[in-house]
């Protein structure tokens, strides 16, 4: 349902009634192909909003190509109603009298996910936006780089569509400014433009220079300090620590002049061709509106704040918030907040599932093996965008003459719903056994035909293409005789193609519907509750004697929720349901299988044999652990402490000091403390921030000053790195009095004894001379460490690999931020990656999540475009089975005729049909079904043949 | 230029469905022109294209190959 | 537990989701797959969001169409 609106939510969890208004479009979705004649002849000319105003659009518009779905709509604020759009479409789908509609729907559960807006900088007057055409928005900046951009991805200034030799981008603009009513830093930008100014560097023929003004890098993502430094080193990014108070025009030149105050606090300008402003997030007007109708509070900023311990909560039950709606975030923390909310909704609606979908009928397939081939060809129209330039008629004549061609057709619009009824019926009419149809692209329609033909009793690989549109008459609009040529030819390799094919039905496996989770701290344990709680049995393996991992050691988060109160309901829970093992002091040692029929080994303290369990999924959450650092006289001295020694020691409010050993002086009598960051993390060895740090730091200190207000706290820091709504704890300890003081990596702080307590020597950048402090206790931020050797062992049990750092690496690591690149395998955790307690919460919702879509089916249909032995020719060479990305290929003898006989076999739950192996394949030994060398080859020899 | 010149070579190209053929839809949809003398073979993967298929096609006629992926 | 499960008490298998950017969609595709109907809703004529706009994602540089 896109253009609509929920109007409001009643009722109660479980049980809502949700409802929507339908917003006119003015165009019927059933019937507009997307063609975009209407949009030609539209007289009105606007700013294109999906262009950010860079480009213009018609009044009757998509928003851009690809869009889902491809359907026209009319913005009636610009539509003058002159009508030109309904005369000129031939699918008859304009429909002006179209009017508002409100319906109600029953639901179980609302996920809300309405995004954010992005800061208009016109009200920073200081930077010149929408006053110079040369002062960007990232966002613009974006559309510049595109290929389906307004300069066609050729990077060029606006002002006079010049190369740009030298770019600025603007950090924190709109962000972390309470002036700007955003005092939250927005979390994405950082990366962002350290993205946009690589690419620019790319996209540049001529040598481009690129300089990012910023506060502090925030690379505080998986892998971003590596992304960071490639920028520095590699592709020579200029950095710049300021604060940019001007963007003045240099008169009539195009130029810009920035205006800065140096790290030191000196004045500085530099002169540039383009200014790129990092525009922050801003709660959408939408997404305020919607809360409110729904009556969900949300913060001074417009966003909605759930609990660290329930991230993905709204004030009402059942109703939840995930994305940018609840603050800033990057694209992989949404997607993994989409998921951890979809976990919440499945829980709630777990005795429901399947209730509200009903499955296909299809009729009985034929069995076409012994039929002699009847063809049916079909070609498109597609309204007037193949056949003003391609023949359609003499296309379709020709066909009928190709071998096997039974019967053909000429469609306006074949996709459309009574087209396909037409299909069907002339399938069964003329008992047709391969079908083709001549439009436009597989890649967006193939699934239809298919789904058409079936309903016929065809089975759908009997189906055959030919993009004589997106790959002809789009391409060839001013040679329409070529066209046609080249139309015929596309027809008669399809037909080709399609005298080959065959039936083909993937393989359909059960699926063990239990889930192994390893790992007990707060991701394993939340993983277990969420799956168990949707249905599923859970086996927990820990190798701890305890669960609770690394929580045990922390107290409350940075906004104030207790930790272990959390920790022991969340112990109690999984020890006391009954559809969750748990089996601690045990290790995975191998597993075998794939994914909804995994076959697990592990030991278990102090036994010497194997165990083994089966399961359909398997959820890593083993977790990380603080370093013991080596530097900073840490385990010399009894005053140097890490954040975790420190946080073990803090009372709760107005509570009791906890009885650790107080080898420091009471904490409420120190005088000053000095915090450094970045211990063992950001360096040589282990480039990655360890990104709870910045945060942790500064939460402690915090508590530090509520003791003693008195004290004097000193963080020496690299780049403060409080992403997303921490920034304001920040903002308080600088308020507070908390000395921050910056270092760089060439030149460490140095930790000396002095008596009793210590001194710290470090340089002041902003006096610019060396600053020594004497202080009563040293708090290390030490880097966050995955287990080496027991990650290694887990990643060869489950072929999932580590990053360099020992972490697991995820599938994709935007899309698919939770999934494993072995299917049936997902990631939560610390295992993935350093993240805080609610992070960890929600990684670990997401990846039951994932979890649930595979566990919930019975059965797993495999695709059936995929590899084949053909065991005749194999002579167990062995060359596919190295290549073979998948490792889905086995090399194995038995007897046949008294000798050995070597041969290959597939593992169809692994292969994926990239068809390596057929192409390394000297013995035609082995196949992609589908797309086997018989089946291309007789496509090439048509493609060569003449009419 | 003239429809239909003297000599205009036929190309081949076998594309992977989920970048260059989908690269060349976009072509389309962007009505970005180019001439009508090549022809594309779908394959799910550029790495299932044998060499003998490469060697077959510009032996039976084609005067160029493309393999994209 | 009732022997008589209480109709009115039995939820619905559905759930809405309310904006139809990369985040709405993944909430979408995890329900749908795990046997829920699923009513996903958009402001704007089509989905995709604001990722729809980005050219390229790092550190891959892919494509974020």
């Amino acid at each position: 349902m896109t253009n609509s609106s929920l109007l409001g939510v009643e009722g109660e969890p479980g049980r809502f009634k949700a409802s929507v208004l339908l917003k006119p479009r003015y165009i019927d979705p059933a019937k507009c192909t997307g063609c975009g004649e209407c949009a030609k002849h539209c007289p009105i000319s606007m700013p294109d909003t999906y262009n950010e105003g860079l480009a213009r659009r018609k009044a009757i518009y998509v928003q851009y190509a690809q869009a889902v779905p491809l359907v026209y709509r009319i913005d009636t604020e610009a539509c003058i109603g002159c009508g030109l759009c309904e005369r000129v479409c031939l699918a008859k789908a304009v429909t002006y009298a179209d009017a508002p509609r409100e319906i109600s729907l029953d639901v179980g559960s609302v996920i809300l996910a309405p995004g954010y807006e992005v800061f208009n900088p016109v009200e920073l007057f200081d930077y010149s936006y929408g006053r110079h055409p040369n002062v960007v928005t990232s966002l613009q900046f974006e559309r510049i780089l595109s290929a389906s951009g307004p300069y066609r991805g050729h990077l060029l200034r606006p002002s006079d569509r010049g190369h740009p030799k030298k770019i600025a981008f603007l950090q924190c603009v709109g962000s972390r400014d309470e002036r700007e009513h955003a005092g939250y830093c927005s979390s994405v930008c950082c990366m962002y433009a350290i993205k946009e100014a690589m690419i620019a560097k790319e996209h540049s023929a001529d040598p481009l220079d690129c300089a990012v003004f910023y506060m502090d890098i925030r690379a505080h993502g998986k892998d971003f300090d590596k992304y960071f430094l490639r920028a520095q080193e590699k592709a020579g990014v200029r950095f710049v620590r300021s604060k940019v108070f001007k963007v003045e025009p240099k008169n009539g030149t195009g130029e810009l002049s920035v205006k800065y105050l140096d790290a030191s606090g000196a004045p500085a300008g530099e002169d540039f061709d383009m200014v790129v402003l990092s525009h922050g997030f801003r709660a959408s007007k939408q997404a305020v509106d919607l809360a409110n109708r729904l009556r969900i509070p949300v913060n001074e900023y417009g966003f909605v704040q759930p609990g660290t311990l329930r991230p993905v909560d709204t004030a009402r039950g059942g109703i939840f918030a995930c994305g940018a709606f609840s603050g800033p975030k990057d694209i992989p923390e949404s997607v993994t907040e989409a998921s951890a909310a979809a976990a919440d909704a499945a829980r709630l609606l777990a005795p429901a599932r399947g209730t509200m979908i009903t499955k296909v009928e299809y009729p009985p397939e034929r069995d076409v093996r012994a039929e002699a081939l009847r063809i049916g060809v079909f070609v498109c129209h597609c309204g007037i965008n193949i056949a003003n330039t391609v023949d359609v008629t003499a296309v379709r004549e020709y066909a009928k003459t190709l071998p096997g061609v039974a019967f053909t057709e000429q469609n306006l619009y074949t996709c459309s719903q009574d087209a396909q009824r037409h299909i069907k019926e002339m399938i069964i009419e003329h008992s047709l056994n391969r079908v083709i149809v001549a439009s436009c692209s597989p890649r967006t329609h193939e699934p239809i035909f298919r789904e058409t033909v079936r309903q016929a009793g065809l089975n759908p690989y009997l189906f055959e293409m030919a993009n004589i549109r997106d790959q002809c008459s789009w391409v060839h609009q001013t040679q329409p005789k070529l066209a046609t040529k080249k139309a015929k030819r596309l027809v008669r390799m399809a037909v080709a193609k399609a005298s080959m094919l065959e039936s083909l039905a993937g393989a359909s496996v059960g699926v063990t519907a239990s889930a192994l989770v390893v790992g007990g701290g707060i991701a394993g344990m939340t993983a277990a509750l969420n799956l168990v709680e949707q249905g599923f049995p859970v086996f927990l393996i820990e190798k701890e004697a305890e669960l609770g991992g690394n929580a045990r050691l922390l107290s409350r988060t940075h906004d104030g929720a207790d930790v272990r109160e959390f920790l022991v309901g969340l112990i109690d829970r999984v020890k006391n349901h009954p559809k969750i093992t748990v089996i601690t002091q045990a290790t995975v040692v191998e597993v075998a299988g794939f994914r909804g029929n995994f076959k697990v080994g592990y030991m278990v303290v102090p036994r010497k044999d194997i165990l083994r369990l089966e399961c359909g999924a398997v959820v890593v959450a083993s977790g990380a652990s603080e370093l013991k650092p080596a530097e900073y006289l840490y385990g010399q001295h009894p005053r140097v402490i890490t954040q975790l020694d420190l946080e073990q020691r803090l009372p709760e409010p107005g509570g009791e000091l906890p009885g650790a050993p107080l080898d420091v002086p009471a904490l409420e009598t120190m005088k000053s403390v000095v915090m450094i960051q970045c211990v063992g993390s950001r360096q040589q060895g282990r480039m990655y921030c360890s990104r709870v740090c910045c945060t942790q730091a500064i939460k402690n200190a915090l508590r530090l000053k509520e003791l003693n207000p008195a004290m004097d706290i000193y963080v020496l820091y690299r780049d403060i790195r409080t992403y997303g709504f921490a920034e304001l704890l920040y903002r308080r300890a600088r308020a507070q009095g908390i000395t921050f003081l910056r270092y760089d990596e060439t030149q460490k702080p140095v930790v000396e004894a002095v008596g009793d307590g210590l001194l710290v020597k470090t340089f002041d950048h902003v006096l610019g001379e060396p600053l020594h402090i004497k202080t009563d206790a040293v708090v290390l931020a030490a880097a966050i460490v995955a287990p080496e050797e027991s990650n290694l062992d887990l990643s060869h049990a489950l072929h999932v690999p580590l990053n360099e750092d020992h972490f697991f690496l995820e599938a994709h690591v935007k899309l698919r931020p939770v999934d494993a690149a072995t299917d049936g395998v997902y990631i939560c955790g610390m295992a993935h990656s350093p993240k805080t307690v609610d992070e960890s919460i929600k990684q670990a919702n997401a990846a039951a999540s994932r979890a649930a879509t595979l566990l919930s089916k019975t059965q797993i249909q495999l695709d059936p475009v995929i590899s084949e032995v053909i065991d005749a020719n194999c002579d167990g060479c062995a060359y596919c089975v190295d290549p073979c990305p998948y490792k889905a290929i086995t090399l194995v003898e038995y007897m046949q005729a008294g000798s050995v006989k070597k041969t290959v076999e597939i593992d169809d739950s692994k292969c994926q049909g990239c068809g390596t192996c057929q192409a390394t394949c000297p013995k035609k030994g082995v196949v992609v079904k589908h797309f086997k060398l018989d089946q291309l080859s007789a496509m090439v020899l048509a493609a060569l043949a003449e009419e | 230029m003239t429809e239909e010149s003297a000599f205009e070579p036929l190309i081949i190209a076998f594309c992977c469905n989920w970048c260059s053929y989908a690269g060349a839809d976009l072509a389309g949809t962007a009505r970005i022109q180019y001439p009508a003398n090549v022809v594309i073979v779908r394959v799910m993967c550029s790495g299932m294209v044998h060499s003998n298929m490469i060697i077959e096609a510009l032996t039976k006629g084609a005067d160029g190959v493309l393999v994209a992926g | 537990m009732n022997g008589n499960a209480d109709k009115s008490k039995m939820p619905i298998g559905s759930v809405l989701v309310v904006g139809g950017g990369i985040t709405g969609i993944q909430s979408s595709l995890d329900l749908a797959d795990g046997g829920y109907l699923v009513y996903l809703l958009d402001e704007l004529p089509s989905i995709g969001g604001i990722m729809a706009q980005l050219d390229k994602t790092f550190p891959t540089n892919d494509c974020a169409m």
